[in-house]
């Protein structure tokens, strides 16, 4: 190989490095770290909640919308994507990016678990809120914000399933929760424990909720007890 | 310059000033007929072409929607039949699986604020979403019907002369669908005729139509022959379904009962009557509100009884026929495509 060859090899590798490494230093991004208490949570692995139910998940998926970063400076910013379908299934979608990296230091994040009543009512959507992801229910319009299945001995249900479809855009019983977190930290990771919502079932009980109304209410609420930051 | 690298250079030109053009679909005018309301229907999020009705059209006559590819919306939405299931009382749906209400026939949607006998549905373009997903009507999921369009040649040009590009997408789906079904307006029958000066009632039709505005106007509001409102109409429970209507959706005790008021436009095909079929023809269901037994549910506009002679629910009868619209039944626009 001659001589311009090789320096062009050397000078492009470089200049990829380079690219590359002004990528992850210009943008930021949020990043949801689904758990299950301190340890990232695994599908379909036993777990023992504080209520003392034996479960696995199956399925985790949920909306994460108009999310809003305030800088110490009061400016504020928010990601291009307006309304994120959020699968553990799928590890691209639990990143967010937000903004182009800047000096500035965040003061708080806020954001919606769930899907607005507007998008809820304004007919076929598409991308995240493609009516093809399963996240819209037939009978009763509306966006399913969160959706968590799996299975525990404690369900006296087939196959001792549970299912939490969580969701309603209705007045008295709108299911989006809005919630804030303060980073103290320049990664943004938001930590989904899942071992805080099931804290607050009993599964015996409570083990299939996939209407709106006063059950998915609570269980609403519960589910934004899950968000935190480190 | 030879004259021959000239023609390859304007040939050249010529490919590459067709390959940037935008085709572009050709735009509906979505007509309002005189003195209707505006249309519900927002058509600035859904821009009504005919290449896009077309592509709807095709969707709404195959059966590729259901699981096992053998029901398609015209089977319990047929033409002839004011878009309904003639002669089921309660629908069915894939393996002859029996649904739990009748179906309503498809007419003057873009007028419509919710959809289903209950009202569940708070837009057009999900509406497909129920029959495509019930498990006693086609037992598919958007998602697999969108995996199976993608392979079929035919929809790649549907999709690419609609939107632009052939990108099939659950949205683009349901948006096709919309723009066939606000298109099926039914608004030149012999009573639209009449109310225009085109045409005059026979005495019968003009008895017919008096009584009408006394007795079934409040909720069978003209033009639309709907108030699209939810109302209890004096039918007792069936035991077999114990169906509350719209409480369903509301959770709200006042809503026990209650029902879509569907339109009478067309309703001379649309039989049987009432949302679980239960009545055949519209004599029985005159004879209904001729005389329903009083409960406390009632609503006052029906607790005083018709008392209609004989030869006034004739009339009543021959006043309804004038809502029939030959001219909507029999469009070759609204009919089974062919290719």
């Amino acid at each position: 190989m001659s001589k311009v060859a090789w320096l062009s090899v050397i000078f492009s590798f470089f200049f990829f490095q380079f690219v590359l490494a002004q990528e992850k230093k210009d943008s930021i991004g949020a990043r949801f770290q689904i758990s299950f208490r301190n340890d990232p949570l695994q599908l379909n692995k036993s777990y023992i909640s504080d209520a003392k139910d034996t479960l696995k998940i199956s399925t985790l998926r949920f909306y994460i919308s108009g999310m809003k970063v305030e800088y110490t400076d009061a400016t504020v910013t928010s990601p291009k994507k307006k309304y994120a379908l959020l699968d553990i299934e799928n590890p691209a979608t639990l990143q967010i990016p937000i903004a182009a990296n800047s000096n500035k230091k965040i003061s708080k994040i806020t954001f919606n678990i769930g899907v607005d009543s507007l998008m809820s009512v304004s007919g076929a959507m598409r991308g995240d809120l493609d009516a093809s992801n399963g996240m819209y229910w037939a009978w009763q319009s509306g966006y399913i914000n969160m959706k968590i299945e799996g299975t525990s001995k404690s369900c006296k249900t087939r196959k001792n399933e549970f299912q939490f479809h969580i969701g309603g855009y209705l007045k008295p019983n709108y299911a989006m929760r809005t919630i804030t977190v303060a980073p103290h930290k320049s990664d943004l990771i938001i930590v989904v424990d899942v071992a805080e919502l099931f804290s607050k079932i009993n599964l015996s009980e409570t083990n299939s909720i996939m209407i709106p109304g006063a059950k998915a209410m609570e269980i609403a609420d519960y589910a934004s007890k899950m968000f935190r930051v480190e | 310059m030879s004259r021959q690298s000239k023609n390859i250079i304007i040939g050249i030109l010529f490919l590459l000033t067709a390959a940037f053009t935008v085709r572009k679909a050709t735009p509906v005018y979505f007509e309002t007929p005189a003195g209707w309301p505006k249309a519900h229907y927002d058509f600035s999020k859904n821009k009504l072409t005919e290449e896009g009705f077309e592509l709807g059209r095709h969707l709404f006559y195959d059966p590729i929607l259901s699981k096992d590819s053998t029901i398609s919306c015209a089977s319990c939405h047929l033409q002839a039949t004011a878009f309904a299931h003639v002669d089921h009382a309660l629908s069915h749906g894939i393996e002859g699986k029996i649904g739990t209400r009748n179906s309503l026939s498809l007419v003057n949607l873009a007028w419509s604020e919710n959809f289903m006998w209950d009202g569940g549905v708070n837009h057009l373009d999900m509406q497909p979403l129920n029959p495509i997903t019930s498990p006693v009507e086609m037992n598919e999921s958007l998602d697999h019907v969108v995996t199976k369009i993608r392979k079929s040649k035919k929809y790649t040009h549907l999709f690419d002369a609609a939107f632009g590009d052939p990108e099939i997408t659950g949205q683009r789906v349901l948006k096709a669908l919309s723009q066939f079904e606000v298109m099926l307006v039914s608004a030149n029958s012999k009573y639209d005729k009449v109310m225009r000066n085109e045409a005059q009632f026979s005495q019968a039709e003009q008895n017919g139509y008096q009584l009408f505005k006394i007795n079934c106007a409040s909720c069978h509001t003209e033009p639309l022959f709907t108030n699209n409102h939810f109302e209890y109409n004096g039918l007792s429970v069936d035991s077999t379904l114990n169906d509350s209507g719209r409480m369903k959706i509301t959770n709200n005790d006042n809503d026990y009962l209650r029902f879509k008021v569907p339109t009478l436009r067309n309703v001379q095909f649309s039989f049987p009557y009432m949302h679980d079929g239960r009545y055949k023809n519209l004599t029985e269901v005159i004879k209904h509100y001729n005389n329903i037994p009083n409960n406390k549910l009632l609503p006052k506009q029906l607790g005083v009884a018709m008392n209609l002679s004989d030869n006034d629910r004739v009339d009543l009868v021959s006043f309804l026929k004038t809502l029939t619209d030959n001219e909507f039944l029999f469009n070759p626009r609204f009919s089974f495509p062919r290719e």
